[in-house]
């Protein structure tokens, strides 16, 4: 009785089931912020003059519904943002200047068989991204969203960051 | 880039406020991105949202605390609206709030990232060897009136926590040099850097050598400062669940200062200059764990040791705390639970001026706490119900409860209201320990005066004496407030009415039939017999807990940000301080008086790299036995170079030379004159 008691107490304690989605919107919040940063203080070299918009991509459409909300009407590089929801296939990416691989979406991350991403900033939040072909990573210290980032993978990729914002970073070159 | 002045106001209470707001509004700039916390639910007992915190908190942001030029930390609280720091002399302080400050005993609980450097002997804090480089603070959370509930007993009147960066947002070489018409030399030196990919740390150092003041008041002054410091800071984080922090501090400090103490058969206060020596050290770890998106918990652990000797006074003092608590979201229930313990080691040796009655060497405390929000109508009212127990070697268990209300009248408007109970548990002073202070003279204290000068004007020894029977103050405090945003400009108000009980005060009981004999000698004709008699007679003070003590007050603060290079702040807050003693006693700390302070800040920015900051404050109070006083401090910066820039100080301008404080009752306080300052500063980032 008292064992049951207990266990009781302890899942309303600990084991509480992720009713608020406030929580996790606003770290996908926080993170879409973050991109819109490291996407208007970088440059992309082989950018096409053509361009109409700047698109931001990512597999998880719970991303996508919060960036188009935090990031509607904002302009990088004079361009309006667009957040789109895409498949992990290189026709659907060829639209993407920044594309976000959340720890739900990973698995379809490493199932994807892409070839080398040019021109694509590769963004995610999960242990070891950075070698799994990704350009940056984020992490939290201290409840506070943090990033890794390799300037030489971004270079390869065509993209050039400002110091003002590799600085902030961990920057893992070796 | 122009900063939304609701967000700005948010901001400056709380970089916190952004998670509740709604996500179209986030300011994505990405310096305040990086302040936020990812969860509502936070460890270490911050404000949740700022705006929406029913209590009158200030933050003091990192932008301030550097723009201002401070140059320590009771400098940066100068700034603060609704803070009474007064100036001792060029390296002590009396600072409090909603009260009238001293320099040894404040109420008020003061912590850097939550260890507590509240000393149980004196109720006091070293404000001089508070040593923390100004450059790496995060920001400084002023809570104004009762902390009770989430920190623990002794923050009856505020909290003050100061907040030091993460090592990852500090890696790097930073220096700085300063010099001036008081400073001779200050020099800080830190560097960062990363330890793999999985952590990050800073060491520091930091040299200071002060001049005297100017002018002294019954003394040249003599409070010359000899200051080093050492410190490191690690902070690791495995993954996204775990995070570490290990920090320590060690501050070598040589003060000079005047004091005064009765060390002789004339029984009356004698004015010195002489010394302090200290040594403080503090360590400090903490584990935080993400339990999950709406859960997350936090253990810390802290050691303290500070170690004092000057002229008649010798002091030990350690502290070990280990603090857990957690934190968590349940649909509309955001709740808080706790436990704490603590403690204490104080030595203190046998002088002239203080005797202890024994047997508390050791000091042990520890308790719980609980907090609950409650949502009833979404986004529009919430209630905040919360007690914490305490147990305390001194005065046993201690309970504080509160309550609060807080209710969003419009997406821009906050209206909080709050009661709660607080605690100040007596100081070993006030409990244990016997005082010798000024003397007293027969005429005053005697039923009949003789006639003859020699004895009617003879000071007899006097003692005050702290017992047992001294109880710990009960404050039960009322406070309402309300926070609006409008375009350019915000406003925040907060209004109170505390009422103490069980208030320390000080009972004369002057044994007038002790003055028999020796009046009975007098007629005998021996008067010597009668001097030898008087000099071995002693009248005694006696610590009690009889007095009621009523404040009353509040603080407005307007901010207004019209540009993006230019933004103000305006202060008003206002305090009244009331005792009502029992038949024969009077006021141990304060007396009945009102307080004024008028506040205004400006920040901005001239050219590119120029930026000047000024922050002037008119003092209008009867609490401290000076004349009132407008100051006025001025900070121009100029960046010449990415790396490196430069700043002139000018302090206490306008004022000239003038007294902060002047309650010369206390034995040992024996301040100076305050003097205007200018102070030249070069800094290298790189």
């Amino acid at each position: 009785m008292i064992k049951k008691w207990l266990l009781g107490l302890l899942i309303s304690l600990w084991l509480i089931p992720s009713q608020s989605v406030r929580a996790i919107e606003t770290e996908n919040a926080l993170k879409a912020g973050f991109l819109f940063n490291f996407a208007r203080y970088s440059e992309w070299s082989r950018a096409q003059d053509t361009q109409t918009e700047f698109v931001l991509c990512s597999p998880d459409n719970h991303f996508i519904d919060v960036a188009s909300v935090v990031l509607a009407k904002r302009m990088v590089n004079h361009l309006p943002i667009q957040s789109k929801a895409v498949n992990l296939t290189e026709t659907d990416l060829s639209q993407c200047q920044v594309l976000f691989i959340t720890s739900d979406t990973l698995l379809l991350w490493q199932a994807a068989e892409l070839t080398k991403l040019n021109n694509i900033m590769v963004v995610g939040e999960t242990e070891d991204f950075i070698e799994q072909g990704g350009h940056i990573r984020f992490f939290l210290s201290g409840g506070k969203i943090r990033f890794e980032v390799s300037p030489a993978k971004l270079t390869q990729a065509n993209i050039n960051m400002s110091s003002k914002v590799l600085r902030l970073g961990r920057v893992v070159d070796n | 880039m122009k900063i939304d002045t609701k967000l700005l106001l948010m901001m400056l209470v709380s970089p916190l406020a952004m998670a509740e707001e709604p996500l179209n509004d986030l300011d994505l700039d990405l310096d305040s991105l990086m302040a936020m916390d990812v969860q509502v639910t936070s460890a270490m007992k911050r404000a949740q949202s700022a705006f929406d915190t029913a209590s009158s908190i200030y933050v003091l942001t990192k932008e301030q605390i550097i723009r201002s030029g401070a140059t320590s930390i009771p400098e940066a609280l100068k700034m603060v609206p609704g803070l009474a720091v007064r100036q001792l002399d060029n390296n002590q302080w009396a600072i409090t709030s909603r009260g009238v400050a001293s320099r040894f005993s404040a109420k008020l609980l003061v912590m850097i990232d939550g260890q507590s450097f509240y000393t149980p002997k004196f109720a006091a804090v070293y404000w001089e060897t508070l040593d923390v480089p100004l450059y790496d603070i995060e920001r400084i959370e002023v809570i104004r009136g009762q902390g009770g509930l989430l920190w623990g007993s002794n923050a009856s009147n505020g909290v003050i926590n100061i907040i030091t960066k993460n090592s990852i947002d500090t890696r790097g070489v930073y220096a700085d040099l300063s010099s001036g018409s008081q400073i001779n030399h200050d020099a800080n030196l830190r560097y960062g850097g990363d330890i793999g990919n999985q952590g990050s740390f800073r060491v520091y150092g930091h040299v200071k050598d002060g001049d005297e003041s100017d002018k002294g008041i019954s003394l040249a002054p003599s409070d010359y400062t000899e200051q080093y410091s050492l410190g490191a800071r690690f902070d690791f984080t495995p993954n996204d669940e775990w995070s570490g922090l290990i920090q320590g501090n060690i501050t070598e400090s040589t003060l000079g200062q005047n004091f005064r103490g009765v060390i002789d058969e004339t029984n009356r206060n004698v004015s010195f200059s002489g010394h302090l020596d200290r040594t403080d050290s503090r360590i400090m770890a903490r584990i935080e764990n993400r339990i999950s998106d709406d859960a997350n918990q936090m253990l810390q652990t802290s050691w303290l040791k500070q170690s004092g000797s000057q002229t008649f006074l010798q002091e030990d003092f350690s502290s070990f705390d280990i603090d857990y608590q957690m934190n968590f979201l349940y649909g509309d229930l955001k709740f808080d639970w706790g436990l704490n313990y603590r403690y204490n080691d104080i030595s203190f040796a046998e002088s002239s001026f203080v005797r202890s009655d024994g047997g508390y060497n050791t000091l042990e405390q520890y308790g719980a706490l609980v907090q609950a929000q409650y949502t009833i109508i979404d986004n529009k009212l919430d209630v905040i119900l919360g007690a914490k127990v305490e147990h305390n070697d001194l005065t046993g268990w201690e309970n504080q409860p509160l309550a609060r209300l807080v209710w969003k009248l419009q997406p821009n408007q906050v209206l909080w209201t709050s009661i709660s109970k607080s605690v100040r548990v007596p100081s070993l002073i006030e409990f244990n320990d016997d005082f010798t202070i000024d003397g007293q003279r027969v005429e005053e204290v005697s039923p009949i005066t003789t006639g003859i000068d020699m004895i009617d004007t003879y000071y007899i020894r006097t003692y005050l004496n702290g017992n047992n029977d001294v109880k710990s103050e009960e404050s039960t405090s009322y406070e309402l407030g309300y926070r609006l945003s409008q375009g350019d400009w915000g406003v925040d108000l907060s209004i109170y009415h505390t009422e103490v009980s069980d208030v320390l005060a000080v009972e004369v009981d002057a044994k007038s039939e002790q003055f028999l004999p020796i009046f009975a000698l007098l007629q005998q004709g021996e008067i010597e017999l009668a001097m030898q008699s008087l000099a071995s007679t002693s009248i005694n003070f006696d610590l009690v807990s009889n007095a009621e003590l009523t404040t009353n007050g509040g603080d407005i603060i307007l901010t207004w940000q019209p540009t993006d290079t230019f933004n103000a702040e305006v202060g008003y807050s206002y305090n009244t301080f009331n005792y009502d003693l029992a038949e024969n006693t009077f006021e141990a700390i304060g007396y009945d008086s009102t307080s004024r302070q008028l506040f205004a800040k400006t920040d901005i920015q001239l050219f590119e790299n120029h930026r000047l900051f000024s922050s002037l404050r008119v003092e209008n109070s009867d609490a401290y036995n000076t004349d009132n006083y407008t100051v006025l401090d001025l900070t121009w910066q100029w960046a010449f170079h990415p790396n490196w820039s430069a700043a002139v100080m000018g302090k206490n301008l306008f004022a000239g030379s003038h007294i902060e404080y002047s309650n010369a009752g206390e034995t040992y306080t024996l301040p100076n004159y305050i003097d205007e300052s200018v102070t030249f500063k070069l800094t290298a980032k790189f």
